[in-house]
């Protein structure tokens, strides 16, 4: 049986309401109350949802890597729930959700250690800092090719064809297994858990390892370094056009738009 | 002289009789049998407590047809036909039983046959037999000839040649009833007869000349066609549309005693009972309903869904269900016979065949019989099973299909609003607010903080974090504290009470939903529950006692009007305005809670209240509810244009409302009313809370606010 690796992420709630968002500037960290949960990456959600479409054509194995500091288990299994059979935690006081390398480095580690792997799913990139270089990374730490911006992925034989999105169509690749493959939106929202996997997600296996485990030494492998974490402050000023009549105000928006260079 | 006391042909007349029955009798009981064993097929539920209430119940709901008359209007006087035909029956029951059946070779007739009982008994049957008449014609005339909307439904020929019979056997009857009256005063001379019809035909009869002998004969030929026909009903009406008049009784006898508001929960560890795909599937009293429906469309006539031109009707509903189960239970029944062992869940013998997925019969429920658009189509608005006369359940059917198409097919219906119950607690994904954004600046407490609190302010998903009803939340509150009521939110921590979840069929959101909020509840020992949202409040009260959440729930319509009464708001005098007021489904007909927000209205100073003409138990839904509120209305007109419109015709300046579902949909329907036309859409907290604060801003006439 073919063997689907599927890295996900756990996010801050990229919908959480603005007014919940706070920095704190000093630890460099987004906090939240504790009543609004983090949410698995609505991108990574795709490469989940591209593994089950592969598991609905032929029988596969998807386990299922998340990797930080502190993992929520409830929002971590919600990846077993929608029907990955195992689950990963990489969890470490070491990690950080901002370090790609450390990142990419320890969960090549991790593939690694798992031994067998035809297929490494990712989202296009994570929602929380947009970078997506954690799935390139994997490639290149694991010698393997990586296909990005998938819209279709399927297993065929001992290879992977991959239809890829372009700017004005798509384009088909096929390579030999093993392939790291980021997939886009194009490839359907993740589906809803069953009630079975609903009621049983909580019983399914999960593995713990932390660095040690994946033989790893913590800190070294950092090549970027963090300097400042902020919330842009947005100025907003309103002004009103006055004026009588309709026409009035245009001409006066006109004028204006002119001083301020912007027409 | 009784007719069975004759001998026909050398065989005694009661001999004759007794057999006659006896066949009628087996061919009733054989059809009888069949539909009990279709009902067989359904899953078991409970509707054996209050056994004793129950039937004393339908006694009294069957003989004063409060049911049936409750519909009764001059534009639409069918109610008054069916109670005069009921009640006529019933007392031509009476008389078949003493004066043919009891009489027959047990005596009886004897021993009332010129007594003063049978005169003034006679008397009643000849009026009650002319009303009977009357009834019939009226029948005759809304089924064939001036056809109303409500009975329209397409048949096919056997049908149409099938259906009249019942109604020339009743006419027959009574027909009947005359001739043998008249002719037998006649044959057998019995002078100065009560019954004055029966009397009259028979002096006719006497000064015709005719020879006794003749008119005795006539009399005993009328007699037998009287009780061939009545066998002959016996036989027909079970095997007709006409199962009505026999299951209606023991459909009013195992009506739902439950709350109105609560739906059946599911145990979530039995497959089996995750909806309903399959006829089989529904419980024996499900099936027991669609016997019970005689196509009187009541339904039909009030049900928003249709009314907007949407593929959904309750009465289509019923009706095709009841001829899918016609078609395919008798199949059904023979399967279930010929593989004892799957049914009983033993382990089939080795020799068996391998069990082979068996074709089910007939076309698919979900699909054929009934529309998924149609499933979908429902607002839960209770509006057909408030005027059904015989207690049908439609919604509970259409939520298990629901359930079927969230649980186990995995519809992709409402994704978004029930992946974000999941994810975050609420259905209003992408909202631009936290649940405690609304609070700021009012000094709320929140629970989680400060847990010394009387009251649970329950803010609900829409008015914490809906744009528009968060100024309904802050009237709430700014009400509570101006009557000094210590009360808290939970914040961020509440999460929706489920409605929407377990409306579009999604049970196990709904119970994860629960289960947590039951926790908090327990954890901050809330005892009173306080909320504006009527589908929040239904919930609370009716459906978390299901899994152990007993609560003091109050909808901020009682509470303010409580507040009101015990003088602890002052209210200032204020502008006029005229206002009327949409009732919310599931704050009026859900939980009869009628007069709490007209006191609150009648008791601000300048309002008016004028009432739409749907109001009350017949209030019009505002298409908002049942999970529709997350669900796009592309068929037909929308709902809420139409109730807009009711709303107008009031010629209302303000529009109240007490549930942040209607609220919504009025403001989305009046968005393209402009000017003058434009009413104020308002919950009723928000006007007793400008009556609080600003006297001269309430409801000024056409000040629409400008939309953020």
């Amino acid at each position: 049986m073919k063997n689907i690796v599927v890295c996900m992420k756990q996010v801050l709630d990229p919908e959480v309401p603005l007014s919940l968002f706070k920095i704190d500037t000093e630890a460099k960290l987004a906090v939240l109350p504790k009543a609004t949960p983090p949410v698995l990456s609505p991108f990574d959600e795709n490469a989940l949802e591209a593994a089950l479409k592969i598991k609905d054509a032929q029988p596969v194995t998807i386990t299922v890597l998340s990797l930080g500091k502190k993992l929520t288990r409830a929002v971590v299994k919600a990846s077993l729930a929608a029907g990955a059979d195992q689950l990963f935690l990489l969890e470490d006081e070491s990690f950080s959700d901002f370090n790609t390398f450390l990142t990419a480095n320890a969960l090549a580690a991790a593939i690694k250690k798992l031994g067998q792997y035809d297929l490494i799913l990712c989202g296009i990139q994570a929602a929380d800092t947009n970078a997506g270089q954690v799935s390139t990374g994997i490639a290149s730490l694991l010698s393997i090719p990586c296909i990005t911006y998938a819209r279709k992925v399927e297993l065929v034989g001992d290879r992977v064809k991959v239809e890829r999105t372009l700017p004005e169509g798509y384009e088909v690749v096929e390579v030999p297994s093993p392939v790291v493959v980021t997939t886009n939106y194009e490839v359907g929202a993740l589906r809803e858990p069953d009630v079975e996997a609903f009621m049983s997600a909580g019983k399914k296996p999960l593995t713990v390892w932390n660095v040690q485990d994946l033989g790893l030494e913590s800190g070294k492998t950092s090549r970027t370094s963090f300097l400042k974490m902020y919330q842009p402050a947005h100025d907003i000023k309103c002004e009103l056009m006055g004026g009588a009549s309709p026409e009035e105000k245009a001409v006066k928006l006109v004028a204006k738009l002119k001083d301020l260079k912007v027409i | 002289m009784s007719p069975v006391s004759e001998s026909y042909f050398g065989i005694p007349g009661y001999i004759i009789f007794w057999l006659l029955f006896v066949v009628a009798l087996g061919l009733f009981i054989q059809r009888a049998s069949l539909l009990l064993r279709l009902l067989k097929l359904g899953q078991p539920e409970n509707r054996f407590d209050r056994l004793t209430y129950r039937f004393i119940n339908m006694l009294a709901v069957a003989f004063t047809q409060s049911s049936n008359l409750k519909s009764f209007t001059l534009k639409d006087p069918a109610a008054l036909g069916h109670a005069i035909m009921f009640w006529g029956l019933m007392i031509f029951g009476v008389a078949y039983l003493i004066f043919i059946g009891l009489g027959a070779g047990f005596g009886l007739y004897t021993l009332f046959s010129g007594s003063g009982f049978e005169t003034v008994f006679y008397s009643i049957l000849d009026i009650v037999a002319v009303l009977v008449i009357l009834a019939m014609v009226w029948v005759v005339l809304k089924r064939y000839l001036i056809i109303p909307e409500r009975l329209k439904r397409e048949m096919g020929t056997a049908e149409k040649i099938i259906q009249p019979l019942l109604i020339i056997v009743i006419l027959g009857l009574m027909v009947l009833h005359f001739g043998i009256e008249g002719f037998r005063y006649a044959a057998y001379g019995i002078p100065n007869p009560g019954p004055l019809l029966g009397a009259s035909l028979a002096n006719a009869l006497v000064n015709s000349g005719i020879s006794r002998e003749a008119l005795a004969i006539t009399y005993r030929s009328l007699w037998w066609l009287n009780f061939v026909l009545l066998l002959a009903a016996v036989i027909y009406a079970p095997r007709s549309k006409h199962l009505h008049p026999l299951t209606s009784f023991a459909n009013l006898v195992f009506r739902n005693l439950a709350p109105k508001g609560s739906l059946k929960p599911v145990d979530l560890k039995k497959p089996e009972t995750r909806g309903a795909s399959k006829i089989q599937d529904f419980t024996w009293k499900q099936l027991l309903d669609l016997y019970s429906c005689t196509w009187c469309g009541r339904c039909h006539m009030v049900c928003p869904a249709q009314l907007s031109g949407k593929p959904l009707s309750p009465r289509e509903l019923i009706l095709g269900m009841k001829e899918h189960l016609l078609e395919v239970g008798p199949d059904l029944l023979k399967t279930r016979r010929a593989k004892p062992a799957a049914t009983t869940g033993k382990a089939v013998e080795a020799h068996a065949e391998p069990a082979a997925k068996p074709q089910e019969p007939g076309q698919a429920l979900i699909g054929g019989v009934i529309s998924e658009d149609a499933i979908w189509s429902c607002t839960t608005c209770r509006a057909c099973q408030e005027v059904c006369p015989v207690s049908i359940e439609h919604i509970d059917k259409i939520i298990d299909l629901r359930r079927h198409l969230q649980m186990v097919a995995m519809s992709e219906i409402a994704r978004d609003p029930l992946k974000n119950l999941r994810v975050r607690g609420n259905p209003w994904r992408g909202t631009m607010y936290a649940r405690t954004d609304w609070t700021e600046g009012l000094d709320i407490k929140v629970v989680g903080e400060d847990s010394n609190i009387d009251v649970l302010y329950w803010v609900g998903c829409t008015e914490a974090l809906e744009d528009r009803s968060l100024k309904v939340a802050q009237a709430v509150a700014k009400l509570m504290k101006q009557a000094g009521v210590n009360f808290g939110v939970l914040g961020e921590e509440e999460m929706c009470c489920g409605d929407p979840a377990r409306r579009l069929g999604a049970e196990h959101l709904f119970q994860m939903l629960v289960a947590n909020n039951i926790q908090l509840f327990q954890s901050y020992k809330i005892k009173k529950i306080v909320t504006a949202c009527p589908h929040c409040f239904n919930t609370l009260k009716n459906e978390y006692p299901q899994f152990g959440g007993q609560y003091e729930v109050v909808h901020h319509t009682q509470f303010i009007a409580g507040l009101i009464k015990e003088s602890k708001l002052k209210i200032k005098p204020s502008g006029k305005a005229r206002v009327t007021y949409q009732e919310p489904c599931y704050l009026g007909r859900y939980n009869d809670i009628f007069q709490a927000p007209r006191q609150i209205l009648n008791s601000l100073p300048g309002v008016t209240l004028v009432e739409m003409e749907q109001n009350k138990k017949a209030g019009f839904c505002c298409g908002g509810g049942g999970g529709r509120m997350w669900l796009e209305e592309k068929i037909g007109r929308r709902i809420s244009e139409i109730r807009l419109e009711q709303a107008l015709n009031t010629k209302a300046q303000v529009i109240a409302t007490a549930c942040p579902f209607c609220l919504q949909m009025f403001e989305d329907a009046a968005r393209e009313k402009e000017g003058a036309e434009a009413p104020k859409i308002k919950d009723i907290a928000e006007l007793a809370a400008e009556s609080l604060e600003v006297p001269q801003d309430t409801a000024r006439p056409g000040n629409k606010e400008s939309t953020e």
